[in-house]
């Protein structure tokens, strides 16, 4: 029962900031943070009247679906060498392909301002993109890791001796078997990217600003509820993902 | 047996390997030469280590470094005394519920740190919800919590609290019921369970959830920026302030370089410190 207790109280804890977020996008107070007033609509309004938002919520898709897209697309074939025989040395290429999660995000954000710098380029948005996809390729390999650690290679063995060839194979049999860890890992990264602030810190200009950054510099200058009203429509969108990620987790435990 | 594989056994690895090296690796390395430039501030001929000498000779500072790790620790301990038995409860919790449970975890992690600090900077705050009835009962003087370490340090165990939870969770979860069973059946009492089975076997877990709070802390941004502000740098917010406001891109690079080579010397120190703990 203690126990019980314990853990409502912890969860209290993490819940709190989140629900607090969006009591106060509605609160009709002009400063940030502020108590309680009346409740109002307003804030969720004048978000339509800022086109900088606007714009923001499409370069953070733009840069979320295409991190998420690489990350992807080079963590499958990595995962399958991974899963798919013991290699020598296979521990340690496992251990380098997370090693991001151990650079700080401002560091890394900062070592590709100064490459560029030094390099005298401009690579537009391609920088931005490749920090991100950098930044969530460990969970896109792990997830993927995990889908193909319960897939059963003699399926796709079989398979290859009753004639299909090796791409009618993977689109056929092992993709379609490790989908859960393949739709995880892609939405994962996308919802990772779109939320992150520090990796694009020093990577953006005013017209290439994501979403994070744009409540940053929001935020310098004067704060009041709007940024909460952005949170809280951020937050109700990462909460419905996540239930439709569980939903596809549902799907596969059920067959 | 390990048989000898084709090359082309490997050759999956290869793009991924490279993308990293060229996008994490070498900017890393461009850093890494910044920090040994000479600057506006720093005068010196060849490549040297002045930066460092001139960040690590002032007090202001050597401040910085030194919060830098203090947040990180405090941060780490906490989160390990609040984590340890909410993970050790969950394990007792009915399968769906854990479920549930396990997603909620994930909800701050994927709602972002930004969206998680406004709500802090809405708690903390001195008429917040918090502060306000405190001091209406005259439990406390005016109290400022925003602006201090201690409010730093709240957010992050915040931050960290579900990686803690869940690393430790996937250990417990492991230690199977019968061991405790049997413990108890011969004759052990509660703590004695604790303290001569479930906690030996949990220790590898233990270790990898304080290396994990203590890099997630350490290299934190949005908390201390938010939190702690212009008073309480630490080596994140601090690069940020040579790029955005001093427009010092070499001694941004130091202090970088400083922030990796402390996570380096934690993590490598903590993991050798404890292996044998682990082991045994």
């Amino acid at each position: 029962m203690i126990g019980r207790i314990y853990l409502a109280l912890v969860y209290l804890f993490i819940v709190g900031p989140a629900a607090m977020i969006v009591v106060d996008s509605f609160n009709a107070a002009t400063s940030f943070p502020s108590p309680f007033e009346s409740p109002t609509l307003r804030w969720y309004l004048a978000i339509w009247a800022h086109d900088e938002f606007l714009r923001s919520i499409r370069t953070s898709t733009i840069v979320a679906l295409a991190a998420a897209a690489i990350a992807t697309g080079l963590a499958l074939p990595a995962a399958y060498a991974l899963v798919r025989h013991p290699l020598r040395g296979g521990n340690i290429v496992a251990t380098l392909f997370v090693g991001p999660l151990l650079v700080p995000q401002i560091v890394m954000g900062l070592a590709m301002l100064q490459l560029l710098g030094l390099a005298g380029v401009d690579l537009g948005l391609g920088g931005l993109i490749a920090v991100h996809a950098v930044y969530v390729m460990p969970f896109t390999v792990r997830l993927i890791m995990t889908s193909l650690a319960r897939f059963d290679f003699t399926l796709a063995e079989a398979a290859r001796t009753l004639g299909a060839g090796r791409l009618a194979t993977l689109r056929r049999v092992t993709l379609p078997l490790i989908r859960t860890g393949l739709v995880a890992g892609f939405t994962f990264a996308f919802i990772l990217s779109f939320v992150n602030l520090p990796l694009s810190l020093f990577l953006t200009t005013p017209r290439t600003a994501t979403l994070p950054i744009e409540m940053f510099a929001y935020m310098e200058s004067r704060i009041d509820p709007l940024v909460a009203a952005i949170g809280a429509l951020v937050l109700i969108a990462a909460v419905a993902f996540t239930v439709t990620l569980e939903r596809v987790f549902r799907l596969r435990l059920a067959g | 047996m390990r048989e000898s594989l084709p090359w082309s056994a490997y050759a999956p690895l290869v793009p991924g390997l490279v993308f990293l090296a060229l996008f994490l690796v070498v900017p890393l390395g461009a850093t890494l030469w910044l920090s040994l430039s000479p600057n506006v501030l720093v005068r010196f001929e060849a490549p040297g280590l002045d930066n460092f000498a001139y960040l690590l000779g002032k007090a202001y500072y050597l401040d910085v470094l030194m919060r830098t790790v203090r947040i990180a620790a405090v941060t780490t301990a906490i989160a390990l005394l609040i984590g340890y038995p909410a993970a050790y409860v969950l394990r007792d919790v009915s399968e769906r519920l854990g479920s549930t449970m396990i997603i909620g975890l994930t909800f701050p992690i994927l709602a972002g740190p930004l969206v998680v600090v406004l709500g802090w900077m809405i708690l903390l705050s001195d008429g917040g919800p918090l502060i306000r009835p405190l001091v209406r009962l005259g439990l406390t003087g005016p109290l400022r919590l925003l602006g201090t370490e201690t409010a730093i340090v709240v957010g992050l165990v915040h931050f960290t609290l579900p990686f803690v939870v869940l690393t430790l969770f996937a250990v417990l979860k492991e230690i199977p019921h019968d061991l405790l069973e049997a413990a108890r059946s011969l004759g052990a009492g509660r703590i004695q369970v604790m303290r001569r089975v479930v906690w030996p076997l949990s220790l590898p877990g233990v270790v990898s959830a304080a290396l994990i709070a203590f890099s997630l802390a350490a290299s934190s941004y949005v908390s201390p920026h938010y939190l702690g502000g212009a008073t309480q740098l630490t080596l994140t917010t601090l690069v940020a302030q040579f790029i955005l406001a001093t427009f010092n891109s070499e001694l941004a690079a130091a202090a970088a370089t400083m922030l990796l080579v402390v996570m380096a010397v934690v993590i490598f120190g903590f993991t050798k410190a404890t292996a044998r703990a682990v082991r045994a």
